[in-house]
């Protein structure tokens, strides 16, 4: 009663290896949210018409505002001034600049590495109405970009903050020379998702980092 | 005849295997579930399951702060704002950071049953209710402490959590590691002793009093189609003491009767501890907002209720991983000899996964949560 017997080919083998181990670490791995910001961004341009700076007004919803501004001393109850503020407004600033401010520039298709300095002008506003908080602040580049077509990007790579662009005037150009104009791409643009997000290298992660890039929201300037 | 019969069915259900694999491995990867491979524009984010679970888990999210907000001034909106959570529960839980990864490959690594899967589930479930409520309770309700302040606590015990993953996914590959050599050596001498002069093969296999050689014995025993002697067979064996001080990983997987045993459900108390210690970035910024709105019970209750839903989720993960897992093995019961070292190879591969997963996190090349700006 010899059991049968044969050779299982290697390759068959490493490929259920492999298979099976990809079942396992790549689980259906979706980031999701847990702040959403609504994005109000000012261009701001230097008479050459170089743009300097940009100037960010990110205000968050309900449910993040209550938890940022949890344990902060208020002299009226439900009423937060600017100077109290703002030690919550150092701290959102400082933690941004490891993410790169969310805010990603590409000047003539040339993606910028590192173009901005740290964050300056930074405040929080307080809606006691809205129960909402707002974060103001600028952006300066490290060299002013002069640029046919300006593309700035918002977006959380691994997606935990959902940025979108405000209803109503998301994006202001300040002193730029006449003839700019200034568009917003949304993610639900039916054109929306460029070759650049398409070749992001896809990586294996529960997170899934550049998944967010899917979400970005982008900011188009075209000057002559 | 009957060979090559029996090797090509055994070809085709390995080939079904890695089809089926391949395939769920492909399409549970949003890389691949949200990308067109051509290249053509396509709206994001509200297309696909992925894009749908989003968008409802979304929804769900802020119509929590409406129903919390509602219950304050109207103690009926609490029973819409328990419904909520609930459903809030199950398509959070379909996002990273609530164990579907450690878990399905803890149960897959080790052979446990649906109903532990479960258990498991829910246990860390709960675990991570109960974590995001203590730190929320005791940072901002006793000592006043800011959001900074709870954020890094979070991190610290994530860190925990994570080391913790790591160190289950080493100890779960050591095992299983020692089973493949085990497997491997059983092959050998199955095939020193085919080739010898006769003589009882059975009762040599089987009088090792050491777990890994249990799959030779189990298959040579699985010709004689006899379920009972099969685990007779296994119980004769004494188990590897040094492999089996800790709680977590088995010499090689309790059998079904062991279950019931006090000792059966102290082993997946680590995994339930990794993956329950990390609170749930969602729950603790709900339960903050609760208490801003001097409802911070109706947050507790409302974080328990959510905690259920996610461990629905989770536990239909871990029945896959389960199903998976005896599936693997009824298709390597079929290769005489081979079977052995094919499902010590998968459990290997499967510690491998929860060690590696454990690794990234621990090094931030994952993210699992993070709670926005701080």
């Amino acid at each position: 009663m010899t059991p049968a017997r044969f050779a299982v080919p290697a390759w068959i083998r490493l490929t259920i290896l492999a298979a099976a181990f990809a079942a396992v670490s790549t689980e259906q791995a979706q980031a999701h949210p847990h702040v959403w910001a609504t994005i109000k961004t000012e261009l701001i341009y230097a008479p050459d018409g170089s743009v300097t700076a940009v100037r960010h007004a990110w205000t968050f919803d309900e449910m993040f505002s209550a938890f940022a501004t949890i344990g902060i001393k208020a002299k009226t109850k439900g009423q937060f001034t600017r100077d109290e503020l703002q030690p919550l407004a150092k701290v959102n600033v400082d933690s941004l600049k490891g993410f790169a401010y969310f805010t990603f520039a590409t000047a003539d298709d040339a993606k910028e590495k590192n173009p901005f300095d740290d964050a300056v002008d930074y405040w929080l506003e307080y809606d006691p109405k809205a129960t909402v908080l707002t974060l103001h602040f600028t952006l300066p580049f490290k060299n002013p970009v002069k640029a046919k077509v300006l593309k700035i990007q918002v977006y959380d790579p691994e997606f935990f903050i959902d940025f979108a662009f405000a209803k109503k005037s998301p994006v202001t150009l300040v002193g730029a020379p006449k003839l700019c104009a200034a568009w917003t791409e949304k993610p639900d643009d039916p054109h929306f998702l460029s070759a650049q997000s398409l070749n992001k290298s896809f990586v294996a992660s529960e997170a899934f980092v550049g998944m967010g890039a899917q979400f970005a929201n982008n900011i188009l300037v075209q000057c002559p | 005849m009957k060979i090559s019969l029996d090797a090509r069915h055994h070809r085709l259900t390995v080939l079904a295997a890695v089809l089926v694999a391949v395939t769920a491995a492909v399409a549970s990867h949003p890389a691949w579930a949200q990308s067109n491979l051509f290249g053509g524009p396509r709206p994001l984010a509200s297309n696909g399951i992925a894009g749908w679970v989003l968008a409802k888990q979304a929804m769900f999210y802020q119509e929590l702060a409406g129903m919390i907000r509602a219950a304050r001034d109207n103690g009926s909106a609490l029973w819409g704002l328990m419904g909520i959570s609930f459903v809030y529960g199950i398509f959070h839980a379909a996002g990273p950071g609530h164990g579907k990864a450690v878990i399905s490959s803890y149960l897959f690594a080790n052979e446990e049953t649906w109903r532990r899967g479960i258990a498991l589930s829910l246990a860390s479930a709960v675990m991570q209710s109960s974590t995001a409520i203590a730190i929320v309770g005791v940072a901002a309700l006793l000592l006043g402490a800011t959001a900074k302040l709870m954020s890094d606590t979070v991190n610290l015990v994530e860190t925990a959590s994570y080391v913790l993953i790591v160190l289950i996914g080493a100890r779960l590959m050591w095992v299983k590691g020692h089973g493949l050599i085990g497997a491997l050596h059983e092959l050998k001498a199955e095939h020193a002793i085919d080739a010898g002069p006769g003589g009882n093969a059975h009762d040599a296999e089987c009088g090792h009093d050491h777990g890994p050689g249990r799959m030779a014995c189990e298959e040579r025993d699985a010709t004689m189609a006899d379920q009972a002697v099969l685990y007779q067979c296994h119980g004769d064996h004494g188990h590897h003491e040094e492999l089996d001080v800790l709680p977590w990983g088995h010499a090689h997987g309790p059998e079904p009767e062991q279950l019931a045993g006090p000792g059966g459900w102290r082993r997946g108390l680590c995994a339930v501890v990794a993956v329950g210690l990390r609170p749930c970035s969602g729950a603790i910024i709900v339960l903050v907002f609760a208490l801003a709105q001097g409802l911070f019970w109706a947050g507790i209750a409302a974080t328990f209720v959510m905690g259920l839903g996610t461990a629905i989720t989770v536990g239909a993960v871990a029945t896959l991983a389960v199903g998976a897992k005896g599936l693997a093995k009824r298709i390597a019961q079929k290769p005489i000899g081979r079977g052995g070292v094919i499902m010590r190879g998968l459990e290997l591969a499967a510690a491998g996964g929860v060690l590696a997963f454990g690794i990234l996190l621990l090094t931030g090349y994952m993210a699992s949560e993070r709670m926005g700006l701080f």
